[in-house]
């Protein structure tokens, strides 16, 4: 009996010094994530001089000037405002026509419909790369570069794979019953949608919303190829400017990605559980 | 209920502006893309029709189609076997504590949806010779001086580039926590009864993880490595801010720059379509090859 709990006491005793190493080899690899991040802001918050002299120290006295010229010099102000317009109209309309999309892949019946799913899947594996010429050629003679019109579309197109993905998951949760007494109370296929379809794929819309702004803040390539007005410019292009060798103050250039990151941050620490469900929940079944 | 459902209108209406957008935006363009890249297409000439030459001249002549290719697969393969190795293990360590398990997920998960272009720009100066790690290094007299550090991403010597190098573990830093969600997500799906069940034959903690888990996680283990495959190659943001544009030459390119730069800096349009045109080829096959060997049907 003694022998036995002796085993059991040594056992834990090993369990606990696995996970002593399991938590310190956690806390370090969380300093080097978010050791990058605290060092930015400090930073921001410098003066160049000081920088290049000791890089590692608190600022003695904070430089918001950094910021303000960031924000209006390098048209930081112009550009975040920007990105939320073009963020929010392809959030809106993506999450309409994929949820659309999807009621009719995963409720209603029709033939073609797995078809037209894999149509729409085939999307995820497109690089943008591969049709940002012939879109920029068409989009120059529609008149349509340099407008933010012009990236909403594209953007709209590319965040629609996951989002008719991870909708058709949710409506087909659904269970028919609930359309069947529906349709017994005499809805119509178009209120069905909107009053039983809509409200109960609620986390799915969130999750899909999430995914596309995410997304869609930090797109780069396409915004750079079709956007060259600087009144135009959305963030991550705005950004690019702060690049290269002779772009010397680094403290703005700090201060100009801090402005840049901030609103993701901040969406990220509000939803973090939803990004992460909605994530999983689109490829788990995949 | 049937009639209601069968609907051919409402169909109709409900899948019209997702399939028209897609048709217009994606299927058309590559179509033209592939016809764009037979052509001799300059911005503000007529196009010419010109065969394979396109083909001819980016497999043979150009260099820096030759280091894209080699970077970009580089890329490819690092970020599948890190990501997968580093992955794994992180969601295997994760599932095994208990307290602050949501935390660790959290802050390993940030950087994804940071924007690239800006993390791009904090490494870039973290990596500079004279700043950053170098200085780092010299304050704890590893180095003499800063300047004699590892020239990080400015030295252009040997197969695969130390700056190619460096921005790939950055990568790996970023987007990680991608890979390590979607196994975790996987592993905390897995019936709790199979592992009592293993307990109960006295499995160990090692032989439970190689014997049922991997197994069982197979599936996702495809999605997850056609994933990093695809959002390798086309691997954009960091590599255009970390390395100033033209520095390094033809050495340090990666498919997407070097199509950016013939398309939109010397607006060879033709010839950047035929480089995106690789690209995609590229990006078919990888997610075919992986779902074909990776993947096996989902066990229940």
């Amino acid at each position: 009996m003694s022998a036995k709990t002796e085993t059991i006491s040594v056992a834990n005793h090993r369990t606990k010094i696995v996970h002593g190493f399991i938590y310190a080899f956690l806390i370090i690899l969380a300093v080097i994530y978010l050791l990058p991040l605290a060092w930015v802001i400090i930073t921001s918050l410098k003066d160049d001089a000081v920088l290049m002299i000791s890089p590692w120290e608190l600022p003695a006295r904070p430089m918001w000037e950094n910021y303000s010229f960031a924000w209006t010099m390098g048209h930081l102000g112009t550009a975040t405002l920007n990105s939320f317009i073009v963020c929010t109209i392809t959030l809106l309309f993506s999450m309409i026509f994929g949820a659309m999309a999807a009621f009719a892949i995963a409720k209603m019946r029709w033939k073609l419909s797995k078809l037209v799913l894999t149509y729409f899947m085939i999307g995820m594996m497109i690089p943008v790369h591969t049709v940002l010429i012939p879109l920029f050629v068409q989009f120059s003679s529609l008149k349509l570069s340099n407008t933010l019109i012009g990236i909403i579309i594209p953007y709209i197109t590319f965040s629609l794979p996951i989002t008719i993905y991870i909708m058709t998951g949710f409506f087909e949760g659904i269970p028919g019953e609930l359309f069947e007494s529906a349709c017994i109370d005499g809805c119509s296929i178009f209120r069905m949608f909107t009053t039983v379809g809509v409200p109960l794929a609620k986390t799915g819309f969130m999750v899909t919303g999430l995914m596309s702004f995410v997304a869609n803040w930090n797109e780069l390539l396409l915004a750079m190829v079709f956007i060259s007005k600087e009144a135009k410019k959305t963030l991550p292009v705005s950004l690019t400017k702060f690049v290269g060798p002779y772009h010397t103050n680094y403290c703005q250039m700090f201060a100009a990605i801090v402005i840049a990151v901030i609103p993701t941050i901040i969406v990220y620490c509000v939803f973090a559980n939803q990004i992460v469900e909605g994530l999983t929940a689109g490829a788990v079944k995949g | 209920m049937d009639k209601l459902l069968r609907n051919k209108k409402a169909i109709i209406l409900f899948i019209a502006p997702a399939f028209i957008l897609f048709t217009l935006v994606l299927l058309i363009p590559i179509c033209k893309a592939v016809y764009y890249s037979f052509c001799n297409y300059k911005t503000l000439h007529p196009i010419k029709f010109i065969g394979v030459d396109n083909y001819v001249k980016l497999f043979t002549k150009d260099r820096a189609m030759r280091a894209a290719l080699k970077n970009s697969i580089f890329f490819m393969v690092f970020s599948i076997v890190t990501q997968f190795i580093m992955g794994l293990f992180l969601a295997a360590l994760l599932t095994n504590i208990r307290r602050g398990r949501n935390l660790f997920k959290n802050i390993y998960y940030l950087p994804c949806v940071l924007s690239s272009a800006a993390l791009g720009l904090l490494w870039m100066f973290i990596f500079t010779p004279k700043l950053g790690i170098n200085q780092m290094m010299a304050s704890f007299g590893w180095i003499a001086d800063c300047t004699e550090g590892p020239q990080w991403l400015f030295n252009t010597e040997g197969f695969i580039i130390l700056p190619i190098i460096v921005i790939s573990f950055v990568a790996l830093w970023q987007y990680v926590g991608q890979s390590m969600m979607l196994y975790m997500a996987q592993i905390s799906g897995i019936s709790s009864d199979i592992y009592e069940a293993a307990a109960i034959d006295g499995c160990t903690k090692t032989q439970v993880f190689f014997k049922i888990t991997l197994p069982l996680i197979r599936p996702m283990i495809a999605t997850a490595m056609s994933l990093n495959a695809i959002g390798s190659l086309k691997f954009f943001d960091l590599v255009y801010n970390m390395i100033p544009e033209g520095f390094l030459g033809d050495k340090a390119h990666v498919l997407a720059t070097h199509m950016y730069t013939q398309a939109f800096k010397f607006n060879k349009l033709g010839y950047g379509s035929a480089i995106g045109v690789v690209l995609l080829i590229m990006c078919l096959i990888v997610t075919l090859l992986i779902n074909k060997f990776v993947k096996v049907e989902a066990y229940d």
